[in-house]
């Protein structure tokens, strides 16, 4: 049989780490291929030397039977390789049809034939049943479209096989439905796909054959029939994963933070409407809701980055709605933001400075009142990747250049290193891999364990009921009802988060139906 | 440090002398289209500005109030303002620092000087504080206001010397002269006069770098300059820092007018300056944001400033071709994303990004 593509031997080595390490793959002509592993399994770098973008230092690659040497990505393009990158590469200015043809126009004497690009767009469009608007620009054009198009410019460029890079990462639940039924067509239509993810669910969505890499190494091809998540997550991890970490006592009843009618105004808007609750001292207190009900809101108000329109905060005991952020960390909150990338990091400062970002006051990394102790915060920052398995060559490597697991965990150490009596975590999980989701659920578990409180805000239905004591149910600003996640369902809480108040019995499955076609991710 | 950190760092010093080498390339085409051979120029420019002892020194002597506009830019930059006012400051400096020099009267030189230095910082300080409250109180957006302001001191400048403070002996319009307690010293003495203005620089240049990588303050600069929104999540004051940063700004520009007075001049003119605040900007820029490497563009540019004198005597090219080389490199650091891009695509393969994926 021949293969679309053979990958025998390859070997890339880059300093400090040897990403791939003789790794064998075939992948079969007209089939959705997955490539799957955690961050930093090697997956990109396998996917970046199929496409020509790194030379590896052993190892052959084999199109069609056929050996190929690629020297750039040109040589890959003209092989019939297309590569989609989880950043899309789109002038937002342009329309779709100029950003697909860009670098390949067609021409009107010496002049670009705008008329023919969107011709020939829409042409290649209605061939594999893809739906853009060639002439939109794509700055006026959603995410989910936006990945249509870097699909139609691989297209465009006549690509056979298309490697997708964690395409459903800034997808919403709609759109990765969309992004299925193309790949679908598109297989349907010969072509032969690679898509890498660490997320277990597509996987079994999308494809047919699935590659499990690991620390560099391919551990094993496996048919999608002959598999299933729990199997896929050990090999993928090396061991098994248990999520949700391992509750070890009741909640305590003492106060730790009480919100009294809380609101917030936003450009006119009313985003929280009279919010009261109490958070006890070693519990986990949930916060459930549609993406934008307000339960961000909330918690970034507890951290004290946003000023609450009313209502009054007190922690431990103590009125703090007029403190500043600082003052909050410094009396105890600590707050893993949601975008660690704008919010939580300073991008371009190494790990070491980005450990102490907000603690730089400490005494402990302070010397002579003004300067900075930099033996402190470098061995502190050592000591913080080893208790927290944070994976880089070292603690002054800039943290733009860690995967996104590993930057979760250097704000989650950051917070956690202050031993604060409250952490307050907006969807701390969000875009990381599973080996990283288990370290943070039993890092905010044990802070709980150990007498500690947690707020914590997340979309992932599964996630808030693994980890939560309590669930509070946000729908459009306000609190629709606390319930104990020990014996809510699902059902009910799906109910609550579109709009019901608590629902009687008969009515559970009823709201079952809607929470399902709400597509809650399962953390798996 | 490895050997692969060795060659980024080579690799980031590349860079900007490339973009120098293309803006001298750039205008090389111009002088020929003056029907002048651009060898015979730059050779007159190289000659002028390093071919005598006082070539040398005039140098030196040009790049002291450059290095200082560019601490002013790059300080500012680090605390995500892009100070272009830099020009006013200096002259406001220089204008409290003749005061200084004039008007406080029997103080011995250790004091005087140190005094004069000051009242230099306070002038670039105070014209610096009004755009400053603006941008910190209403967020108004500087480049306009910054810009605008340098005409304001300007206008104020010819008030000063040509009104308020007019000397009534002097041959060309300026101010009278500072005492001689409030002169700089000489280290190398007349017909040179190099004064320790240069130690200074050196001095102020050291404080900064220590400044910004050794200080908790430092540090909450240079968060605020890369990412203003971390910062305010970690609980930084980022407008706290973006007024000192504009008012420190401000002040060392100050202090390079100040000193280009007390060093060189002694009295006040209208035209003292060609245009230092500006050479600042392109300094601050090449240099990525290190006040000890901005002296060494600093002395690029004295030297542009002294050899463009022999080049005019010599060559007859007008020595306006200095604006022309700074105008290209401006434009050519505008394309810098695009050399960078270059370089790294043939080393896209050692690049660590991939490395930790």
């Amino acid at each position: 049989m021949v293969y679309a593509v053979e990958m025998r031997g390859i070997t890339k080595r880059f300093p400090a780490v040897l990403a791939n390490d003789h790794i064998d793959i075939a992948i079969k002509a007209g089939t959705v291929h997955a490539i799957i592993g955690e961050n930093g399994a090697g997956k990109s770098t396998l996917m970046n030397i199929l496409y020509g973008l790194h030379k590896p230092d052993q190892g052959e690659i084999l199109i069609n039977g056929q050996k190929q040497v690629f020297g750039s990505a040109t040589d890959a393009i003209a092989c019939g390789i297309g590569m989609v990158h989880q950043h899309f590469m789109l002038v937002p200015r342009l329309t779709v049809a100029d950003n697909v043809v860009l670098g390949k126009e067609p021409r009107k004497g010496l002049l670009y034939d705008r008329k023919g690009a969107i011709a020939k767009v829409a042409e290649v469009c209605s061939r594999h049943n893809i739906q853009v608007d060639p002439g939109k620009k794509v700055a006026d054009i959603s995410l989910g479209m936006q990945q249509r198009v870097e699909i139609v410019k691989t297209l465009y460029r006549g690509a056979e096989i298309i490697i997708l890079d964690e395409p459903t990462a800034v997808l919403t639940p709609q759109e990765i439905d969309d992004l299925g039924e193309i790949l679908r067509q598109l297989k349907e239509g010969g072509k032969t796909i690679i898509i890498i993810t660490h997320k277990l669910e597509e996987v079994m969505d999308f494809s047919d054959d699935i590659s499990v890499l690991r620390g560099g190494k391919h551990i094993a091809t496996l048919r999608k029939e002959a598999t299933d998540i729990p199997e896929l997550t050990r090999l993928m991890v090396g061991r098994d994963v248990q999520l949700g970490g391992r509750k070890e006592s009741a909640p305590g009843k003492e106060e730790a933070l009480r919100l009294t009618d809380i609101g917030y105004v936003a450009e006119g808007r009313k985003v929280l409407k009279g919010i009261s609750l109490v958070l006890h001292k070693g519990e986990v207190l949930g916060l459930a809701g549609i993406d934008g009900s307000g339960q961000s809101q909330l918690a970034e108000i507890v951290a004290g980055v946003l000023t609450p329109s009313a209502g009054s905060i007190k922690f431990q005991d103590r009125d703090i709605t007029g403190k500043t952020v600082a003052q909050r960390k410094k009396g105890g909150i600590g707050f893993i933001a949601q975008d660690r990338q704008k919010h939580g990091l300073v991008m371009d400062f190494s790990i070491a400075e980005n450990l102490v970002l907000g603690f730089q006051r400490r005494p402990e990394y302070c010397q002579y009142k003004i300067g900075v102790n930099s033996k402190a915060v470098i061995s502190g920052a050592q000591k913080r990747i080893k208790e927290y398995d944070i994976r880089t060559p070292g603690e002054s490597v800039r943290v733009s250049m860690l995967s996104g697991g590993n930057q979760q965990k250097v704000v989650v150490a950051r917070e956690m290193g202050s031993r604060p009596q409250l952490i307050v975590a907006d969807q701390p999980t969000r875009g990381v891999d599973v080996g990283a989701i288990e370290a943070i659920h039993n890092i905010l578990i044990d802070h709980r364990n150990k007498g500690g409180s947690v707020l914590l805000v997340s979309l992932e239905l599964d996630e808030l009921m693994m980890l939560s004591d309590r669930i509070a149910v946000f729908f459009d600003g306000r609190l629709m009802g606390i319930l104990d996640s020990a014996s809510a369902t699902r059902e009910q809480i799906g109910m609550m988060m579109v709009g019901s108040s608590l629902p009687k019995q008969g009515e559970a499955a009823k709201g079952g139906k809607q929470a399902e076609s709400r597509k809650e991710e399962p953390v798996s | 440090m490895n050997l692969n950190s060795f060659k980024l760092r080579l690799k980031d010093a590349l860079v900007p002398l490339i973009l120098i080498f293309i803006a001298f390339l750039f205008s090389a085409v111009w002088i020929s289209f003056m029907g002048k051979s651009p060898l015979e120029a730059y050779s007159a420019l190289f000659a002028g500005a390093f071919g005598s002892t006082s070539g040398i020194v005039n140098t030196i002597k040009k790049s002291v109030p450059i290095a200082f506009a560019s601490f002013a830019v790059i300080v500012s930059t680090k605390a995500n303002v892009f100070n272009i006012g830099a020009e006013g400051q200096l002259a406001m400096g220089a204008f409290g620092a003749t005061m200084a020099g004039i008007f406080l009267k029997g103080l011995p030189a250790a004091i005087h000087i140190p005094a004069a230095i000051l009242a230099a910082a306070l002038g670039g300080m105070a014209f610096a504080l009004i755009p400053a409250l603006l941008r910190v109180k209403r967020g108004i957006n500087l480049l306009v206001v910054l810009l605008l302001m340098n005409n304001i001191a300007r206008f104020l400048l010819q008030f000063f010397v040509l009104d308020a403070f007019a000397s009534d002996n002097a041959l060309v319009p300026s101010t009278d002269r500072i005492m001689e307690s409030a002169r700089l010293p000489y280290l190398i003495g007349p017909p040179y006069r190099l004064t320790i203005a240069i130690l200074i620089v050196l001095a102020v240049a050291i404080i900064l770098e220590l400044f910004f990588r050794r200080s908790t303050a430092g540090y909450e600069m240079r968060a605020v300059g890369l990412s203003p929104e971390a910062a305010r999540y970690a609980g930084i004051d980022i407008n706290r820092y973006m007024l000192l940063g504009l008012l420190l700004s401000g002040a060392l520009a100050g202090v390079g007018g100040g000193l280009e007075i007390l060093g060189n001049h002694h009295r006040l003119y209208i035209d003292f300056s060609p245009g230092y605040g500006y050479d600042g900007i392109p300094i601050a820029l090449l240099s990525g944001g290190s006040p000890l490497i901005s002296i060494l563009g600093s002395l690029l540019f004295g030297a542009l400033r002294t050899g463009s004198l022999t080049m005019q005597a010599k060559v007859g090219i007008s020595d306006e071709i200095i604006s022309v080389i700074q105008g290209s490199l401006i434009l050519c650091i505008a394309a810098n994303y695009f050399v960078k891009y270059l370089l790294n695509r043939r080393r896209a393969d050692k690049k660590g990004k991939e490395a930790a994926k």
